[in-house]
């Protein structure tokens, strides 16, 4: 029978799910976080607290839970960071949603007496709220992103320009990412390693370029050592290979090295080719010629000053002696990992030897400042000091660690950061629609942002921008019904800005908008300045909407810059001719981008004010499906600030914080944090839009059939169809 | 036919510590590597049912290395140690004891782990500071211009060891012989930068420990019957060496990547052959007097080079082409071809010599630093394990150059150790506890569990029944015999502490090791004459203890930081 194969895919099934992964990561999330040895199948030990590689190695059965990793590695995959937040947070809004089933239970009960009905029932309303999840994440997420917390967010740069690290930002934000990354005696000390080697490898104040020369080879600039306490880690200047010299000649003064992809002794025949040896004698003389050649070709590097010969293939002995006698030391078997990031940083092409010979110089060779032996822990390697060409000073970073598993985490964590880092130099375009189905439609976003704004302001300002916002609704109200000209729509909206900036110059003594909301003080963070655009933005019909959309710019703009202000206010000023929307419903969207660099102080502060502000919007909402998605969003949001502060007591426990905040938010007055440490926004935003995907496909399964059979490849169709 | 398999759940537990299993287990290793400790400790004997021979020891290298574990948690342990033994050689077992102590009293407490760990590391770095500072009770300086004391640590090291099986006479002997070897490694003339020659262990099995010797240079064993077929050289001066690394017995050489027709009646063998004779010419015309060639040499240049009063020894091996380049000053030659003159190198003398069963030709250098240390032993396990502690001590010695500071061993150093923390965390908590959230109550607490894993330690330093004291002056170790008679008069039952610094002619108050005692200063900066005075001091290597210390504590606060394990069963 099918359903003995079958099981109802439900909220329940998912929660118990997610509870489960949830007992799991959240002893190991934040600063209190504990480790988890992992073994892996061939018996080695490994120490982590990443939770990607922690559910990954659960290797899970059940289909849901499968599916769960399946989402959290597609999202690590783009954000690299946050997979134990992504289940405690999904397993929040799972909560959210099976609270609401238990109390619609009964009167259910009572109207079906066929489960199998209700189930029914069950699955299309959960379609509805999936559907309703995906509208809110792609339509008003980032609107509620971009016009309410943005206000709070901290650049890690120091000049947003050109993009300047400031360093106690960056450690800052290191710190906290290696509070959940590596146990909690080592987070210190790796966090100041990591900063350190970022300002040593570092010629100019921006580091992108930096950021991904480290990201593409960071196999290569570290070197693990056993069997030494971790805090022996250190940086060294120049690069080390993983490799003992093959043949190692002392040498200083002008040392040039050279870098060979092949063998240098030429030999008898290459592929594809034939040699056929008629005499003895042709033997010889081919013996002796390569003998001579090689020599030769050594002795011509001798010549160009070349000390070092670095080959990505094995040299014969024959190279190795005339190397030796020479005096050029040799490294041998380097990966091609190895060669291309000695090339990328000296810019070198490879040496090939010459076919003719003549006393020219060698174009392919490149200064090193030093080239010799480097002991650690008994073991050589091959210490360089080669001379960048790029924008990347080689260093390299030797982690020490008493065991292996220790190392790989601590190397797994580095590695992390920088992704993060590189994650952070990106712009993310925040895309969102305002939509209306009433009259007052447009305004109200726009309006109660303007509201939004004085924040700022004394409580007199406040109550005279709130009057005239609710006037404007109601003449607004009235203009859209009576559809009126462009002269009315204009002098209604025009109110709230006029208040405002009479107010702008009365509460800011200058006029960029970073003084208005600097959040922490004690960080030397600077705030963020805003590039907001508006660039798009259409009524759902085609009208002529020219008064729209000045209007909407002057609104945008007139937050960063009184002057612009008043030019748009006369541009809006123009007669333009307008028709109005003759339907009820208007669509506009908006978009605009989040720039590079935006953090926020670490310890639930981003949960604490998305919950705020989504509170605040479903109390506006008005339908019922937005509103429910939201205020469960904003709950479960809450969920991750309560694991944070689990451990903490008195006033510093989570009701006490959370309070503390939402007064803070209330009156305007700046977020304190108990934690010092920032956090990506970034990496938080794209977390949450990948715990809603996940969600939403989790709603839309309404059952699972288990299929007893082997599991058959796939075809790869994608690949058949492109032929 | 491949077939996809699904993977099998692993199996994930939490609080691991907390489960009888792991606690066992944890015992059973705390068991084994206690009742090893120290110059009484007791010998196990390790075999494989599978066959190989029985290993009979008390080393932690070579216990750990033949043990099996499989639980993850032994594995992260067992690695730590493994891992610190071999970067450092010594002290393996004392980080291994205080590591499974410093759990299980943790464990006791029932402290939070961010607690726990937090205040484990101040510990650390208390006793870290204390032992590498100026002030310290527990170390003395090391002076190399007197073997005094460099004897001291190496037969220390040796008496710690007690599977080698060595006689009272035999360790002054081997001690003496290893102190040599290592003095032979270091170079005469060395400004700034110095370069350690290497001390090569020759194997020499069923002689008497007594027979064991170190001679200059380089042995290469060889049989009989070749041996008395190299001619003698009679020559005043050096001889000029030439070594190979290449091969000389007429292989033709890698081709390249396609093919090579070779017409009908060609030979390449007669080719290849004339050209290594056209080389043995070119050695003969450059007065070479001795051919070595780590591959083979074909027996026609060997002859050739015999009749021409050369001698030419073949497979010499990869492990000893490094040593014989630096003894020799020679360039490896890898060319069949000319030979530059400068790849020559020379010996000051060759000679033939015979130990046990044993030929040798012997390599003498002119002035080099590598010697070889010919060491015998009366079977193959005690044989293995006299090695495994010549290196230990060999190692040590290079350690102790690069920071000339011994610590003073017995357990001394950790009594010592554990009365100045005491005193420290009572009398000036806030200094320790400055901007932490941990109370007072806290500290003491670990800082007790903290001493007494240090206790531990050289509490299982006596296996057979006595008692451990310590004296409230120096905070040194002092043992009592189990069948003495009961508490009338210490001074007379103790004559001298662990190290053998002390001895009770002095007004000594003492206390057993696991009562409770008031806290005292230990007595800092050793008096300077007492050091010199004392010849017959217990030392141990303070690089290596100080790693093992900071090795123990980290590996166990990593233990203690798990809250799950995931197994992987695929």
């Amino acid at each position: 029978m099918l359903s003995s194969m079958a099981a109802a895919g439900s909220v329940k099934a998912a929660l118990q799910v997610a509870e489960v992964l949830e007992a799991i990561v959240s002893c190991c999330v934040g600063p209190e976080g504990r480790q988890v040895l992992c073994t892996k199948p061939t018996g080695e030990v490994l120490l982590s607290r990443n939770g990607g590689r922690l559910l990954e190695a659960l290797h899970l059965e059940h289909p849901i839970a499968r599916m769960i990793v399946d989402c959290v590695s597609s999202h690590l995959k783009k954000t690299v960071d946050g997979a134990k937040t992504f289940i405690i947070f999904l397993c929040h809004l799972l909560r959210g949603l099976h609270a609401i089933t238990d109390r619609e239970k009964d009167p259910l009960m009572c109207e079906n007496i066929q489960t199998h009905g209700r189930h029914w029932k069950n699955c299309s309303r959960w379609k509805f709220i999936s559907q309703a999840l995906l509208t809110f994440q792609t339509q008003i997420l980032d609107g509620i992103m971009d016009q309410y917390l943005s206000r709070h967010f901290l650049s890690i740069f120091s000049s947003a320009k050109e993009r300047t690290l400031c360093r106690s930002s960056l450690e800052l934000l290191l710190e906290a990412y290696f509070c959940g990354r590596v146990g909690r005696n080592n987070h210190k000390f790796i966090s100041q390693l990591m900063c350190d080697y970022f300002f040593k490898c570092m010629t100019c104040k921006s580091g992108i370029g930096v950021f991904e020369l480290v990201d593409d080879h960071f196999v290569e600039l570290n070197v693990g050592v056993t069997g030494l306490p971790v805090s022996d880690s250190r940086i060294i200047a120049g690069l080390v290979l993983q490799k003992d010299f093959s043949v190692y000649r002392p040498a200083d003064g002008d040392m040039r090295m050279v870098i060979v992809t092949e063998t240098i002794q030429p030999l008898f025949s290459t592929s594809g080719s034939e040699f056929i040896l008629n005499s003895e004698a042709q033997f010889q003389t081919s013996q002796f010629w390569i003998m001579e050649k090689t020599k030769a070709i050594m002795k011509h590097l001798h010549s160009q000053n070349v000390k070092l010969l670095i080959s990505s293939v094995k040299q014969p002995d024959l190279v190795s002696y005339y190397a030796g006698v020479n005096g050029i030391s040799v490294v041998e078997c380097l990966s091609s990992e190895e060669v291309s990031l000695i090339r990328r940083i000296i810019g070198l092409s490879p040496f090939v030897p010459p076919q003719a010979f003549s006393q020219c110089e060698i174009p392919n060779t490149a200064l090193v400042k030093f080239c010799k032996p480097l002991i650690l822990r008994s073991k050589r390697y091959v210490h360089l000091g080669l001379i960048s060409t790029c924008a990347f000073i080689p260093h390299s970073i030797v982690l020490c660690g008493p065991v292996h598993g220790l190392i790989e985490q601590h190397e797994d964590a580095l590695h992390g950061a920088l992704k993060m880092l590189r994650q952070l130099f990106k712009d993310l375009d925040l895309n969102y629609m305002t939509q209306t189905n009433d009259q007052n439609g447009t305004s109200s976003l726009f309006i109660y942002k303007n509201s939004g704004e004085s924040y700022q302001a004394p409580d007199p300002g406040n109550g005279s921008i709130q009057r005239p916002y609710q006037d404007t609704v109601a003449e607004n109200k009235d203009a859209w019904k009576k559809t009126q000209t462009y002269l009315k729509v204009h002098s209604n909206l025009v109110i709230p800005d006029v208040e405002l900036e009479t107010y702008i110059p009365y509460s800011t003594p200058t006029l960029t908008p970073t003084d208005t909301f600097q959040t922490v003080e004690t960080l030397t963070c600077l705030s963020l300045e805003r590039n907001r655009l508006t660039d798009y933005y259409e009524p759902l019909l085609k009208n002529n909407s020219t008064a729209y959309s000045t209007r909407g710019n002057r609104i945008e703009i007139s937050y960063e810059n009184l002057q612009v202000t008043n030019i748009t206010r006369k541009g809006s000023m123009l007669p333009v001719s307008c028709k109005l929307p003759n339907m009820g419903t208007s669509q506009s969207y908006l978009s605009s981008s989040m720039p590079a660099g935006c953090v926020l102080p670490v310890g639930g502060n981003f949960e604490i004010l998305l919950h705020y502000y989504l509170l605040n919007y479903a109390k506006k909402c008005h339908q019922s499906e937005e509103t429910m998605v939201s205020m469960i969003i904003a709950n479960a949001l809450l969920g991750i600030p309560k694991v944070l502060y689990k451990s903490k007591t008195g006033k510093y426990s989570f009701p006490h914080t959370y309070i503390r905040a939402v007064h803070a938010l209330q009156t305007n007055q700046p977020l304190v944090s108990s934690q010092t440490g920032l956090e990506s926004v970034m990496g938080k935003y794209q977390l949450l839009t990948s715990v809603l995907q996940c969600l939403t496909k989790i709603l839309t399964i309404d059952m699972v059939i288990t299929v007893k059979r082997h599991p058959q490849k796939v075809h790869n169709q994608d690949s058949e169809d492109e032929l | 036919m491949s077939r996809l398999e699904a993977k099998k759940p692993s199996l994930c537990k939490s609080e691991p510590l907390t489960t009888e299993r792991v606690r066992t287990t944890l015992s059973v290793l705390k068991r084994i590597v206690t009742s090893c400790y120290g110059p009484s400790g007791r010998l196990k004997q390790l075999h494989n049912g599978f066959g190989g021979y029985v290993c009979t020891t008390s080393q932690s290298s070579a216990l750990l290395s033949h043990l099996l574990v499989t639980h993850p948690i032994l594995k992260i342990l067992t690695a730590s140690i493994q891992n610190h033994v071999s970067s450092f050689s010594d002290c393996g077992l004392f980080t291994a004891i205080l590591c499974c102590n410093l759990i299980e009293n943790v464990q006791r407490l029932g402290l939070t782990p961010t607690t726990v760990i937090r205040l484990n590391k101040h510990l650390l770095s208390l006793c870290i500071s204390y032992l590498k500072s100026e002030t310290c009770g527990c170390r003395i300086p090391v002076d190399f211009s007197s073997t005094q004391i460099l004897l001291c640590l190496v037969r220390s090291i040796l008496t710690s060891k007690p599977a080698c099986m060595l006689t009272r006479k035999e360790t002054e002997h081997v001690s003496a012989l290893i102190l040599r070897a290592f003095l032979l490694t270091i170079p005469e003339n060395a400004e700034g930068h110095i370069i350690l020659g290497k001390s090569l262990i020759v194997p020499l099995k069923g002689q008497r420990v007594i027979d064991s010797t170190v001679l200059p240079g380089i042995l290469i064993e060889m049989s009989e019957v070749q041996l008395m077929r190299l001619l003698p050289i009679k020559k005043s001066t050096a001889l000029k060496v030439a070594l190979f690394c290449t091969t000389l017995s007429g292989d033709t050489s890698d081709t390249g990547e396609g093919t090579v027709v070779v017409s009908y009646g060609v030979s390449l063998e007669n080719a290849v052959l004339d050209q290594l004779l056209n080389l043995g010419r070119q050695l003969i015309s450059d007065h070479v007097d001795l051919v070595l060639c780590q591959k083979v040499i074909h027996p026609s240049l060997k002859q050739f080079l015999n009749m021409h009063r050369i001698i030419a020894i073949d497979r010499i091996g990869v492990t000893l082409m490094e040593p014989l380049t630096k003894m020799t000053g020679t360039q490896p030659i890898g060319s069949l071809g000319s030979i530059c003159p400068n790849s020559y190198g020379s010996v000051k003398d060759v000679c033939t010599a015979k130990f046990g069963s044993k030929h040798f030709f012997h390599l003498i250098p002119n002035e080099a630093t590598i010697c070889s240390l010919l060491l015998c032993n009366r079977n193959d396990t005690a044989w293995d394990e006299l090695k495994l502690t010549c290196q230990t001590a060999l190692h040590v010695l290079q350690l102790t150059l690069k920071e000339p500071w011994a610590l003073l061993g017995g357990g001394c150093t950790e009594t010592h150790l554990a009365a100045y923390i005491r005193h420290k965390t009572h009398n000036d908590p806030e200094s320790i506890l400055k901007d932490d959230e941990c109370t007072q109550t806290e500290l003491q607490l670990i800082a007790e569990a903290f001493c007494s894993a240090l206790e531990s330690v050289v509490g299982s330093l006596e296996h057979d029944g006595g008692e451990i004291l310590t004296d409230m002056k120096y905070g040194h170790l002092w043992s009592v015999q189990a069948d003495s008679p009961c508490v009338a008069n210490w001074p007379d039952l103790l004559s001298q502490c662990g190290c053998g610094l002390y001895n009770s002619q002095e007004e000594l108050n003492w206390s057993f090791l696991r009562s409770t005692c008031r806290p005292f200063v230990p007595q800092s900066c050793l008096p300077h004459e007492a050091v010199v005075s004392a010849s017959n001091l217990t030392l141990d290597c303070l690089t290596a203890k100080l790693s093992g210390l900071q090795v123990a504590v980290e590996t166990a606060n990593l233990i203690l930081d798990l809250s799950y394990v995931i197994e992987d069963k695929n």
